[in-house]
């Protein structure tokens, strides 16, 4: 399949692509995200999986195949891991239950206590609630908002890890992130964001090897 | 708010000469319960309308007042009026110190259920108040005709030329802080729980008042003026009538008084007329009847003063150097600050650099006591922060600037200004230069600049590294929570440690 | 137990439309007028009224959150309060100009007349409250707890934002919410109307208990709001033994004027709010 998973601006995302999103504090990036989401109106056209979709609804997109993972990861605190998991599908209950199964194997962190009440849950635990969640209806589109932020280095690496098995799968990660040098371990594009414009794109290869890339990122 | 027109005074002065002059007896005392209710409203305008706190108590001290004058009238008279005052006001002193620190929904019920134990004693306590009948017999011992009517309107004259002078200037601009961004306040040097304690007393004390003058006005005081009902006029009067402006409680209360009057025919169908008014009120008009009579003439909205930077920085008294000594705070499990050490000097620039979480927002708001430091000293010179409310470190001489715009209306730079405008010897600014134009952060480089000249010490945060390099003295970077790096700033970006920390890669080795 | 079901339907409210309703109490006096008008109007008695009281509460329910209330998100809570202190007056207005001010007694769920249980004398009209009080809690419990419908809803009052971004058609469940809530209070009035009657005036003591249950409870906390509900039926009736009824009442009062002093953040805390 030819078709580009996200074309939105100059932004495009083809399936199976990991792109690093990159930039400081205030830079756009959630902005771009949430534009995407359709959860905040967007300045120009979005497109998802070849359709426009600039008409339609947060609950239409997400059923088209998008899943988001939130800055500060926002589990829904009184509900249990089970329930974080069984708000989020979109399928009848015998479909739904199968695929909470699924996802508890996949993260054995959760599948540990599915019955704790999320906030009782340390960050690491509740990020990968968080990413279960947005996984729940088998998303094409995967956007990720500074997912590795205030976590311990071990859990960032086995968040790190995940991706581009998911990648391989033919699902499509943004991933928005401070932290260049770790989001471009995993992705194999990136973009500079700069007050809400695309200042910079290049191969992470490339990036990474750029000796500005510092002074881009902390420039705001 | 300004302090009031001749329009306004006209219209003031009008009911009582109106009454005085050519109005029948039915008509005086239609103008002298304009009068009381008036009075009750001013007062509460001064909690709910200045400080936005729901207090529901209102109607209840305007009871208490009323019982404390009928039963003091026989054997004090006229000093049974001020009886009324301490009457009220002494419950209200009582319960603002635990009451008003909390939360708007408890801040409500409190008052409410405050406001429900003063109805029961009122209806139970018969020895005291004489059950459902009530007290009587006693108007003769206070004022009475017309001669209660010039009492009560001066009492109200007086009272709403007060307010709205006082209102009018910085006071006015006060409680918009406390009100609106009760931590900008803070850091401003205002004492937002006096400000509170003081208006919710002045508060009840015109409740009181105009309780013994409803009294007065009756000659008998039955449990019907503690009840909710009452409670129920002076909140849509007041908010009918403007919840802020002089004026609202007057016109709110000449309302509440005729239109019962004009809509006589149909048995209770004006309070359904008032609170339909209310709610219009709250939903379409927010700032009532008399804003929108402001409006409607043509009388020039009230220009709120823009905060704007003293064109001359003069050098500022006070504490020449801050140090913090081993500062370490904890959120739960994560460690947002640890052992930070640092000193600035006056007339120093020291910008405060670090990705995001790394503890810059923290770090200033445990120097301007927003958040506890866990352990470790902060000083200016020798007087000790890490205990005092953020008022009273304000007035130590230390000014603090918000990320985001606080208060609605506000212009980008406005915070910064109204920081600066404190002359406080040392300023925390929490980026400035975020969302500002190319020609903004010139600007603001420049403003740094000359409050250096000035003889004030900053420590800045902000994402512009470029700017930063431009006017600092040093940078210091933080990395969760631990300082990584000080120095000059083209040292500090050269630190392979902070390059580093900017770019997260010391996760990827882990 | 009818404490209990205005309570819930006050959290239920509260978190769906993130204020507090200071109407709440006379839609539970509504409710009870309704039951009084179709059954006068009707003659049905009072087992088949529950669904049709339940069914237009609901609907005022949402009517009223949709006057006083949801317009006003962006506002300063105190707006809300006033907005709907105001619909509240509204309310009782409405209801003395079509009803009268004289109490009227709502249909008898279960005739009256009492029977005896290991010697104690049990009124059928409290056992039938009890009885229907509880199946409606419990009801209510499964909703929220066993079924996707009711973990959707908790989930929209936990984090709107989050739960619009996972997909979840937030207005619909808050009005749903809303619905339920009226449809509970609509109940209560039914279920206290026959043995306390239906006055325009009880509003405000309703809409207090209700306040004072959740915020005992801790704010938002469905199960908190059931046992702070529980908590002062009991006071009541073994306070008002020893004190009187009005005293009982003034120490309920005082003591929630104690708890909020020394536990600002009532009695049992604020798990809603603690988000990691």
């Amino acid at each position: 399949m030819s078709m580009p998973v996200l074309e939105v601006g100059n932004l495009t995302v083809d399936a199976g692509e990991i792109v690093a999103l990159l930039g400081g504090n205030g830079a756009g990036k959630t902005a771009l995200l949430e534009a995407v989401l359709g959860i905040r109106p967007a300045s120009g056209p979005v497109v998802l999986f070849g359709r426009d979709v600039s008409a339609m609804t947060v609950e239409q997109r997400v059923s088209l195949g998008v899943g988001y993972v939130p800055e500060g990861r926002r589990v829904f605190a009184g509900l249990t891991v089970r329930e974080n998991l069984e708000v989020a599908s979109l399928l009848p209950a015998v479909g739904r239950d199968r695929r909470i199964e699924e996802m508890l194997a996949l993260f054995p962190m959760l599948g540990e206590r599915p019955e704790a009440r999320a906030w009782l849950l340390s960050g690491g635990q509740q990020q990968m609630l968080a990413l279960a969640r947005a996984l729940m209806n088998r998303p094409r589109l995967l956007l990720m908002d500074e997912p590795t932020l205030g976590l311990a280095p071990l859990v960032v690496a086995d968040l790190l890890r995940r991706l581009p098995r998911m990648a391989v799968d033919g699902t499509a990660i943004v991933l928005a992130e401070q932290r260049a040098g770790l989001a471009l371990t995993v992705a194999g594009r990136g973009l500079v964001l700069r007050r809400g414009q695309i200042i910079r794109t290049g191969s992470a290869a490339e990036l990474a090897a750029d000796p500005g890339l510092a002074d881009l990122m902390a420039g705001g | 708010m300004r302090a009031l027109g001749p329009f306004w005074i006209a219209i003031l002065l009008l009911p009582p000469v109106l009454a005085l002059t050519v109005l029948p007896p039915f008509g005086q005392r239609m103008v002298v319960l304009v009068g009381i209710y008036a009075l009750m409203g001013l007062g509460y305008q001064l909690v709910f309308g200045q400080l936005g706190a729901l207090n529901l108590a209102q109607g209840a001290l305007f009871g208490v007042g009323a019982y404390a004058a009928a039963l003091a009238a026989p054997a004090l008279g006229w000093l049974a009026l001020s009886v009324a005052i301490v009457a009220a006001a002494v419950p209200a002193a009582i319960a603002a110190g635990p009451i008003l620190r909390l939360q708007s929904h408890y801040f409500a019920l409190a008052t409410l259920a405050l406001a429900s134990i003063v109805n029961l004693v009122a209806i139970h306590a018969e020895a005291v108040t004489g059950g459902a009948n009530g007290v009587s017999g006693f108007a003769s011992a206070l004022p009475r005709g017309s001669v209660l009517l010039a009492i009560v309107w001066a009492c109200l004259v007086m009272g709403v030329l007060a307010y709205s002078r006082l209102f009018g200037g910085r006071l006015g601009e006060e409680a918009r802080l406390v009100r609106e961004a009760p931590l900008v306040a803070a850091t401003l040097g205002i004492d937002g729980g006096r400000w509170r304690v003081a208006a919710f007393i002045a508060g009840g004390s015109l409740a009181g008042l105009s309780g013994a003058f409803a009294a007065a006005l009756n000659g008998v005081v039955s449990p019907d003026v503690t009840g909710f009902p009452v409670m129920v006029l002076c909140l849509t009067s007041v908010v009918v009538g403007g919840s802020r402006h002089p004026m609202g409680a007057v016109l709110g209360a000449v309302l509440a008084v005729c239109l019962p009057e004009l809509l006589r025919d149909f048995q209770g169908a004006w309070l359904l007329v008032y609170a339909a008014a209310t709610l219009a009120v709250v939903l379409w008009a927010p700032g009532g009847l008399a804003e929108g009579i402001d409006r409607l003439r043509g009388a020039p909205l009230p220009v709120r003063p823009e905060p704007a930077v003293p064109e001359r920085l003069l050098p500022a008294a006070g504490p020449q150097r801050l140090v913090l000594a081993d500062v370490a705070k904890r959120f739960g499990g994560v460690e947002a600050l640890s052992d930070v050490s640092l000193a600035i000097e006056r007339g120093e620039i020291v910008g405060l650099i670090g990705p995001n979480g790394s503890g810059k927002t923290t770090l200033l708001n445990v120097i301007c006591g927003l958040d506890r430091a866990d352990s470790g000293t902060i000083k200016l010179d020798t007087a000790h922060l890490e205990r005092l409310p953020p008022h009273a470190i304000a007035r130590h001489g230390l000014g603090r600037s918000f990320q985001s715009n606080m208060l609605p209306g506000d212009t980008r730079s406005a915070g910064l200004a109204r920081a600066i405008s404190t002359h406080a010897a040392f300023l925390l600014l929490d980026e400035p230069a975020a969302g500002a134009t190319d020609r903004e952060r010139e600007q603001l480089a420049s403003l740094l600049r000359r409050l250096r000249d000035a003889g004030r010490g900053v420590v800045i945060v902000d994402h512009d590294i470029d700017l930063l390099a431009r006017v600092c003295d040093r940078l210091i970077c933080l990395d969760r929570g631990k300082v990584i790096a000080v120095g000059r700033p083209a040292d500090v970006r050269a630190n392979p440690d902070v390059r580093a920390s900017f770019l997260g890669l010391e996760e990827a080795v882990a | 137990m009818a404490y209990a079901l205005v309570a819930l339907g006050f959290v239920l409210a509260l978190n769906a439309a993130g204020a507090v309703n200071f109407a709440h109490g006379d839609l539970v006096v509504l409710g009870g007028a309704v039951a009084v008008l179709a059954g006068q109007m009707t003659g049905l008695p009072a087992p088949l009224l529950l669904p049709l009281v339940a069914l237009v509460l609901a609907v005022a329910g949402i009517i009223a959150a949709r006057i006083s209330i949801l317009p006003l998100v962006s506002r300063p809570p105190e707006a809300t309060f006033v907005a709907t202190i105001a619909l509240a007056a509204i309310v009782e207005q409405g209801l003395t100009f079509g009803l009268g001010a004289a109490p009227r007694t709502a249909p008898a769920l279960a005739g009256s007349g009492s029977f005896e249980i290991a010697g104690f004398a049990l009124g059928r009209q409290p056992m039938a409250i009890v009885a229907i009080g509880g199946v409606l809690v419990a009801a209510v419990w499964f909703l929220l707890e066993r079924t996707q419908t009711g973990r959707r809803m908790r989930a929209v009052s936990a984090d709107r934002y989050m739960a619009r971004a996972v997909g979840i058609p937030v207005g619909r469940y808050i009005m749903l919410s809303l619905a339920l809530a009226g449809a509970l209070a609509g109940i209560a009035g039914l279920l206290l109307g026959h043995q306390f009657l239906v006055a325009p005036t009880q509003g405000a003591g309703h809409m207090l208990k209700a306040y004072i249950a959740v915020a005992l409870g801790g704010w938002g906390s469905v199960p908190g709001a059931l046992l702070g509900a529980l908590g002062i039926g009991f006071f009541e009736t073994f306070g008002s033994v020893w004190l009187g009824d009005a005293w009982a009442s003034a120490a309920l009062y005082a003591g929630v004027l104690v708890v909020l002093a020394f536990r600002p953040q009532g009695l049992f805390g604020e798990p809603v709010g603690r988000r990691a």
